[in-house]
């Protein structure tokens, strides 16, 4: 075994980062786009007068938030080749990729944790505000894009991207579909060299300062954004 | 009421309505005329915010029907955003938008309902800051201004859209005393201009300078329906004279 290898991480360092570090990277901020988009789409369905707009919401809310994610990621690689075969009339599964099969998994199953952080947001603007929206001859629509959802997201930025933060944890799950994130990229050069402490032990530390540089980032913005009413 | 008028700008029509079993509105009826001011006032709970809430879509209403300029408010076709952009409506709590300048807050409506270009809609808003007196004021945000100031503003944004009628709900009940006059002020302007006014207040005083009539209520009905002469001085309820009483002699 012999000491701590310090010359496979940094020989390793490009590769790890330049494909590991940006396919996480951009799995984590695509996914956080497009899961607060469909979040915030899903937190307005929830909070809709129309039952049954609600508890569709509600019920896929619930569903994604009681699967272990690990699940979704497996069942979205497998089964989504067979959707887009169904959808484009071909007689073969329709692979996708890792990437993309990743990316529609975390779009879909974050977008359930921050349609809850949405809804909380929206709920917190008072009523009054709608109201006035209302009163100055605003539509539904207008007075949602243009005085709650501003309103609301700030109000919930912190939280948003704490949920992020988790987030980016979590990409480092597509290990399981032999996708090469940062962790599938550091755990390809350990089982290859054999160094699996060193590239363990490294890529712990380079996940911890990240996570926790950007939970400082979120506390001090945090103190700064929050609207005085 | 004022002479030679036309049809009533905003008539109640038997209106009641429910919360659950809990009847908040019972078989209301009454008329606001064009150009005249009418005060609703009641103990607390009686259903004048309710009242003034309905007459814009903003409450809905089970029974009975709210003609606003000659349209329906609870008419399955009415287009309410488009009734609503004709009435102004001023809230307890101000309710200006936090995250937008004053400025803002008196173009958006205007630009995005009325469709007004920004600089019609900046000019307009310029000008009504200077008629409330707040001029100086338009670049900063809401929570930087006092509650009288805010208020100011929140009519002024309410004028923006140049209503043919205006509500208020207790304009003035959220406001520090030293505060309340500077709103009164505009509102007595407004109703010296003659703009068509119903005003939940509790403020007499203002009843006594410019309104034509008062509405009195109480659990949910229009006890007194008078003009103000009648209202101050003639014998009437015994609920509206202990209702008096309580706030003219405290």
């Amino acid at each position: 075994m012999g000491g701590f290898d310090w010359e496979v991480i940094e020989t390793s360092l490009p590769y790890l980062f330049k494909v590991g570090m940006v396919f996480t990277v951009t799995l984590t901020v695509l996914s956080m786009a497009g899961g607060i988009f469909f979040g915030t789409v899903l937190a307005m369905m929830r909070l809709s007068r129309f039952r049954t707009l609600a508890a569709l919401a509600g019920g896929y809310v619930n569903l994604m938030r009681s699967i272990p994610l690990v699940l979704v990621i497996f069942w979205f690689f497998f089964l989504v080749p067979y959707i887009g075969a169904w959808i484009l009339h071909e007689d073969r599964p329709h692979p996708l990729g890792p990437f993309y099969s990743a990316l529609i998994t975390f779009t879909m199953f974050e977008a359930a944790y921050y349609c809850e952080i949405m809804r909380a947001g929206i709920q917190s603007i008072p009523r009054g505000q709608v109201w006035s929206g209302y009163a100055l001859g605003l539509d539904y629509w207008q007075t949602m894009g243009h005085i709650v959802l501003p309103q609301a997201f700030r109000n919930m930025l912190p939280v948003l991207l704490t949920q992020t933060i988790i987030l980016f944890q979590d990409t480092s799950l597509v290990y399981v579909i032999s996708a090469t994130d940062f962790l599938g990229a550091a755990s390809k050069v350990a089982n290859r060299d054999y160094r699996l402490v060193e590239m363990y032990s490294f890529v712990a530390v380079v996940y911890f300062v990240i996570s926790f540089g950007l939970s400082t980032l979120v506390r001090r913005l945090q103190a700064r954004i929050a609207v005085v009413r | 009421m004022p002479e030679n008028l036309p049809g009533p700008m905003i008539s109640i029509r038997g209106v009641s309505k429910w919360y659950g079993t809990f009847e908040v509105l019972a078989d209301c009826s009454t008329a606001v005329a064009k150009g005249e001011v009418v005060v609703v006032c009641g103990p607390s709970g009686s259903g004048k915010s309710t009242l003034i809430k309905c007459v814009n879509g903003l409450e809905p209403f089970q029974k009975g029907e709210i003609v606003v300029d000659g349209i329906s408010v609870g008419g399955e076709k009415t287009d309410l955003p488009k009734l609503r952009a004709r009435v102004g409506m001023v809230f307890q709590h101000f309710e200006l938008f936090p995250h937008m300048t004053v400025m803002e807050n008196l173009t958006l409506a205007q630009v995005k309902v009325l469709g007004r270009s920004k600089d019609e809609a900046v000019d307009k808003g310029t000008k009504l800051l200077e008629r409330v007196g707040l001029a100086a004021h338009r670049d900063k945000f809401p929570a930087q201004l006092s509650g009288g100031q805010q208020q100011r503003v929140a009519i002024a944004r309410a004028l923006s859209m140049d209503p043919v009628a205006m509500l208020f709900d207790e304009p003035t009940s959220a406001l520090d005393p030293e505060m309340i006059n500077e709103v009164l002020d505009v509102m007595v302007q407004l109703a010296k201009d003659g703009m068509t006014m119903m005003v939940v207040t509790h403020e007499m005083g203002f009843a006594r300078k410019v309104a034509h009539r008062v509405i009195f209520m109480d659990k949910g009905q229009i006890v007194e329906d008078l003009p103000k002469e009648d209202f101050f001085g003639k014998p009437r309820s015994e609920r509206a004279q202990l209702f008096l009483s309580k706030i003219l002699h405290h």
